[in-house]
């Protein structure tokens, strides 16, 4: 037991500066490269696809923490109120990790699909939640954002989820290695 | 987490999951807290962002001028066969509008002579004029908000109109940390603005539209019935409001669509700034 908790404590100090900077680098690519490699306007979200691996390969409370605290740092970048993204990401890296038990954590093909998923339900909630106003008057456009922005940047996501899950499966590796010696 | 859990036995897992449910239930309500607070634009709790800010602005900075390079780059290869042809025909303009150039020289100078004997006077004058860079662009697909690199320090505020070089209306300032602000544009699905046709008169509201955002363009509604609004109409600020100073060019009309009937329509309006290409706004600070 103690030896688990000094463990715990040892991976902690190596993995609070390792997500850090993570997270960083992650809004600084979001908020100014990839602005410039739009592909049908549309760009992808690093933030969606960090969380869900490191939610698929950690479990629930490191996805939670990692996605809030992303959402956070989108939340004061460019955000419109400080508090929605980090809600949105703490609840994606918690359902993404809560059901990684069950499946092949080696599959790159479930690291797709979750990613697939999830881009669909986190970015129709940022939507939905934006634009309840137009949807009690009436004039909801339901083609618009799922042609145009939503199915863009799930391909773009999805495609992408290969190469940030390689990273973070590495950084995992690397944290384990660390605490073993 | 678990397995450790897991060595205790049943009622201290039990115990776990309920401590786990609890804390997640309190930061959702004290998020939810900050999501409500945070929505005036000049709440205290926006200072929350200085903690990020400060120190990110400048490599931001830097980010988004490499991004500026390689764009630039990457258009200059696809760009080069269409440069030559261009470059033809860019030749024959160049006489052509020397030509021009001369007469219009010519009204210029009468221009200025009949203005100063009007007495016209400037209509930011009462504004001190603060220019700034854009350092960062939205984070997501959704909206379109923009970072700039100066803040508080610099006397920027909530609500500041923002407009271009050639004075065409960007937006406004959402909130500002000391160093860096947000921007709220005028094509973000947000943002509304009173505008005025200034050829007919007549007042409207520009906002902007989620579907038009990716084009650059925002809508123009309440066009009342009576007022007449043609293709190429100019629409500027009202002045309504109280943000926006009157006469600030939002853009001009592109296209006017009908809802039913031909008195319910709306307009497409192409601002006259293109926020694609944005690298440097300006904040119009009151004196």
């Amino acid at each position: 037991m103690k030896h688990q908790m000094r463990s715990m404590i040892g991976k902690m100090k190596i993995k609070i500066p390792a997500y850090t900077v993570c997270i960083i680098g992650i809004i600084l690519l979001q908020s100014t490269v990839l602005d410039y490699i739009r592909i049908y306007n549309v760009k992808p979200n690093l933030i969606i696809v960090f969380t869900v691996s490191v939610a698929f390969l950690n479990g629930s409370i490191e996805g939670a923490i990692v996605g809030f605290f992303a959402g956070l740092a989108q939340d004061i970048v460019t955000g419109k109120l400080i508090g929605f993204y980090a809600l949105l990401g703490l609840y994606l890296g918690l359902a993404v990790g809560s059901i990684n038990k069950r499946l092949y954590r080696d599959n790159m093909l479930v690291v797709i699909f979750f990613t697939f998923i999830s881009t669909i339900v986190y970015e129709s909630a940022v939507y939905f939640l934006w634009s309840f106003r137009s949807i009690i008057s009436g004039q909801i456009n339901l083609l618009y954002p799922l042609k145009e922005v939503i199915l863009p940047e799930v391909v773009y996501n999805s495609a992408i989820s290969v190469f940030v899950y390689i990273l973070v499966m590495k950084l995992s590796r690397a944290f384990e290695e660390t605490d073993r010696k | 987490m678990s397995h450790i859990a897991c060595g205790k036995g049943t009622h201290s897992l039990r115990h776990l999951i309920k401590s786990k449910v609890f804390l997640f239930i309190v930061i959702t309500i004290v998020l939810l807290v900050t999501i409500a607070l945070t929505a005036d634009s000049n709440s205290k709790l926006n200072w929350i962002g200085n903690i990020f800010s400060v120190p990110l602005s400048p490599v931001q900075k830097l980010f988004s001028t490499a991004g500026q390079k390689i764009d630039e780059a990457v258009s200059f290869f696809k760009d080069i066969e269409a440069i030559k042809t261009e470059n033809e025909e860019l030749r024959k303009r160049v006489s052509e509008l020397e030509r021009e150039n001369r007469e219009l020289e010519a009204f210029k100078e009468k221009n200025e002579e009949l203005r100063k004997a009007l007495n016209l006077k400037d209509r930011f004058a009462e504004y001190t004029i603060i220019g700034s860079n854009v350092i960062a662009k939205d984070a997501g697909n959704w909206f379109d908000i923009f970072r700039i690199d100066v803040g508080t320090r610099d006397g920027i505020k909530g609500d500041m109109p923002v407009v271009t070089n050639s004075r065409g209306l960007v937006g406004r300032i959402l909130t500002s940390d000391i160093t860096s602000s947000k921007v709220i544009s005028i094509i973000d699905e947000d943002s509304q603005v009173a505008g005025w046709i200034s050829k007919t008169g007549g007042h409207v509201i520009v906002r902007g539209d989620y579907a038009l955002k990716d084009e650059g363009l925002c809508r123009m509604d309440y066009i009342a019935g009576d007022i007449d609004v043609k293709v190429g109409d100019i629409i500027e600020t009202s002045g309504l409001g109280g943000i926006y100073p009157k006469g600030i060019v939002i853009g001009e009309v592109k296209e006017i669509r009908m809802i039913n009937s031909e008195f319910n329509r709306y307009a497409i309006i192409e601002p006259a700034v293109d926020f694609k290409s944005l690298e440097e706004v300006y904040v119009l600070k009151n004196k």
